[in-house]
C-alpha cells in the first residue's frame, strides 16, 4: 500500500502552526538530505535545493529530532497531532 | 510559592501509569500528564509483553491482552534462502501480545479508579528548576517537589533541564502496521525475522494478535541516515518479503532506545526521577526484546523512591531511586544484557552471520560427490568473509 494510503489511516488533528521548523540556510547546503531517508511518515520532501515539510503526516516518532546532523530541524510535538487506534 | 502536587508524572504510558498508581498508594499527592487524547494514543509497541511486572502491579484478570505468546519462531532470510525454526510451549502464560491503544486504557482506568488524577491533552514544553522543578504546559505552569519523569525515549524533561542530548546512535525507528489477515492462526506465535530489512542495521518482528497481526521492522537510526533504504518502505518491505495478505488497518512509528547498561543516560538528578524509555531502559538481547515491563518495574520504583525521598526531607536527594532500581530486576537484567547490546550494534550479526548460516546450511544439504566435514564448511565460510573462528565465537560467548 502506498505511503499516503497509508498514513491517512491514521486519525488526525493537525496543529493550525507547524510543529516542524527548518533552517532552510542551512539545509541548502546539504547534499544529501538525510532526513527524507530517516522520516517514515514521509514529512520531508525535496524541493529544488531545499526541504519542503508536510509536517501534517507526521507520526510523532521522534526521529526528526536526530535525523539532521547538521541541526536544521527543531522539532516539537504538537498540541493535537496524531492519534493510533491499535499501537 | 506552593506545590500542585507531590509528585507530578509527565508522560501517562506504561512507566508513567505505575508510578502513579504506587505513589498514590504511598499517599503521596500525585499527578500524571498525558499529551495524548487517552492514554496510548501516542504509544507504539510491537508489541509482547512480559508479565511478571504488571502482576505485582494490578490485578491482571480482565487486562486486555490479545494473545498468550506460546510459540516462538526464527526466520533468518538470505536472498532466497530461509532458515527458519520454533519452539512452543503451550502452557506458557509469561507473555502476551498487546496493542498499546487498548492496553493503555485500561490501566489508566485502574490508575484512575485508584484515585490518581490523570490530565489528558496536556503537553510538556518546557522544565525549569525552582526548588522542586516546574513544567510549563500549554494548561499553564505547574509545579512539584518531585518530577517523575515518564515521557518516553524523547526524554523532553531531561533535555528541557540540560541533562541530555539525542544521539542517533543510542536509537532505533520502530516502524509497524497492523493487519488484518484473511485467516488468523490460533496460536499465539512471535516472530523474530533477521536479513529482512536489506542491509540496516536492524529486524523485523510479527506478532499474533487476536485478529489482527502485528508487523514491524526495527532499524538503527544512524543506519538509516547512510544507507538508500528509506524508512517509509520498510515495513512493506517486510510485509512483502512475508507474503502477508490482508487488510492494512493502522501504519505507525515510534522511537526505541538502545543505550544499553554501559551508555545508561543518568536514572536521576536533583527533584527527578527518570523511568522506562526516558532512561534508556531497554533490553534486545536477540532472543527478546523488553521494554514495557522495564517500564511498568522502573514506574513502580520510582512511585515507592518518590515516598522516601519526601519523608527523608530533601526532595534533592534522590539518588536512593538508583539504588532501590540496582536492586530490582530492571537493572539486574540490563547488566546480564550488557554484552549483547555490543554485539547487536555489530553489523557481523545482521550481515555476515545469517549469511554464514545460510551458505553452511545450503552446503550440508547439498550431495555432489565431495562431502566435507561441518567444521572444515564452517570455517571456510567464515573465512571467505574475512572473519575467524575466534572472532565468532567470541562474538557467540557474547550474547551467551
Ligand atoms: C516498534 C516497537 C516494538 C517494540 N516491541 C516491544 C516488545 O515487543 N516488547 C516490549 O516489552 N517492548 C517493546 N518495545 C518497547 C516499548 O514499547 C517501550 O519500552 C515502552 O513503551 C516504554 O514505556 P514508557 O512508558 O517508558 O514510554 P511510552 O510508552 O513511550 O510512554 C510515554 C508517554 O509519555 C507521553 N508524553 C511524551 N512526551 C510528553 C510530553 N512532553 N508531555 C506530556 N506527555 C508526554 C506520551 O504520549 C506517552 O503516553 C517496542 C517499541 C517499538 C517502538
Ligand atoms: S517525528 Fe517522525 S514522523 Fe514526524 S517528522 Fe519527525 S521523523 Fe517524520
Amino acid at each position: 500500500m502506498d505511503l499516503l494510503k497509508r498514513l491517512s489511516l491514521n486519525k488526525y488533528r493537525v496543529d493550525r502552526e507547524s510543529h516542524i521548523k527548518v533552517n532552510l540556510d542551512i539545509c541548502r547546503t546539504c547534499k544529501e538530505k538525510p532526513c527524507i531517508k530517516v522520516c517514515p511518515a514521509g514529512t520531508y520532501e525535496r524541493s529544488g535545493d531545499v526541504i519542503e515539510v508536510h509536517y501534517e503526516r507526521c507520526l510523532e516518532c521522534g526521529a526528526a529530532l536526530v535525523a539532521c546532523p547538521f541541526d536544521a530541524i527543531s522539532f516539537k510535538f504538537p498540541e493535537g497531532g496524531v492519534s493510533f487506534r491499535y499501537g | 510559592m506552593s506545590y500542585d502536587a507531590d509528585v507530578i508524572v509527565v508522560g501517562g504510558g506504561l512507566a508513567g501509569l505505575s508510578a502513579a498508581i504506587q505513589a498514590n498508594r504511598e499517599g503521596l499527592s500525585t499527578l500524571v500528564l498525558e499529551r495524548g487524547e487517552y492514554s496510548g494514543a501516542k504509544n507504539v509497541s510491537g508489541g509482547r509483553m512480559y508479565v511478571h511486572a504488571l502482576k505485582e502491579l494490578v490485578n491482571i484478570e480482565d487486562a486486555p491482552f490479545e494473545k498468550p505468546i506460546t510459540k516462538e519462531t526464527y526466520v533468518i532470510s538470505c536472498g532466497t534462502r530461509r532458515v527458519t525454526f520454533s519452539f512452543s510451549d503451550p502452557e506458557s502464560r509469561n507473555s502476551y501480545s498487546v496493542l498499546r491503544a487498548k492496553f493503555d486504557p485500561w490501566l489508566a482506568k485502574k490508575a484512575e479508579e485508584e484515585g490518581v488524577i490523570i490530565s489528558y491533552e496536556t503537553l510538556v514544553s518546557g522544565a525549569m528548576r525552582d526548588n522542586g522543578i516546574t513544567l510549563r504546559t500549554n494548561r499553564g505552569d505547574l509545579r512539584a517537589k518531585i518530577v517523575i519523569e515518564a515521557d518516553g525515549v524523547t526524554a523532553g524533561v531531561s533535555r528541557y533541564l540540560g541533562l541530555r542530548n539525542l544521539s542517533p546512535d543510542s536509537l532505533m525507528l520502530g516502524v509497524k502496521e497492523v493487519i488484518k489477515p484473511d485467516v488468523i492462526s490460533d496460536e499465539g506465535e512471535a516472530k523474530v525475522l533477521v536479513g529482512f530489512v536489506d542491509g540496516l542495521l536492524g529486524g523485523a518482528f510479527s506478532y499474533v494478535n487476536k485478529d489482527t497481526i502485528s508487523l514491524g521492522a526495527t532499524v538503527k537510526v544512524n543506519s538509516l541516515q547512510s544507507e538508500r533504504v528509506l524508512a517509509r518502505d520498510l515495513v512493506e518491505l517486510v510485509r512483502e518479503k512475508l507474503g502477508i495478505e490482508g487488510d492494512i488497518l493502522e501504519y505507525s512509528a515510534h522511537l526505541i532506545p538502545y543505550y544499553g547498561y554501559d551508555k545508561l543516560p543518568p536514572v536521576y538528578a536533583p527533584n527527578l526521577l527518570i523511568t522506562g524509555d526516558a532512561a534508556g531502559l531497554l533490553i534486545n538481547d536477540g532472543f527478546v526484546i523488553r521494554g514495557m515491563d522495564l517500564a511498568i518495574g522502573s514506574g513502580m520504583i520510582a512511585g515507592r523512591a518518590a515516598k522516601k525521598i519526601l519523608d527523608q526531607g530533601d526532595p534533592t536527594k534522590t539518588q536512593v531511586y538508583e539504588e532501590m532500581l540496582n536492586d530490582s530486576f530492571v537493572m539486574k537484567d540490563m547488566i546480564i544484557a550488557r554484552r549483547a547490546f555490543s554485539l547487536m550494534n555489530n553489523e557481523r550479526l545482521f550481515n555476515a552471520y545469517p549469511e554464514i548460516l545460510c551458505s553452511v546450511l545450503s552446503r550440508m544439504f547439498t550431495v555432489s560427490g565431495n562431502r566435507q566435514r561441518l567444521l572444515n564448511v564452517l570455517i571456510e565460510e567464515i573465512k571467505k568473509r574475512d572473519l575467524t573462528l575466534t572472532e565468532t565465537v567470541k562474538d557467540l560467548m557474547e550474547v551467551l
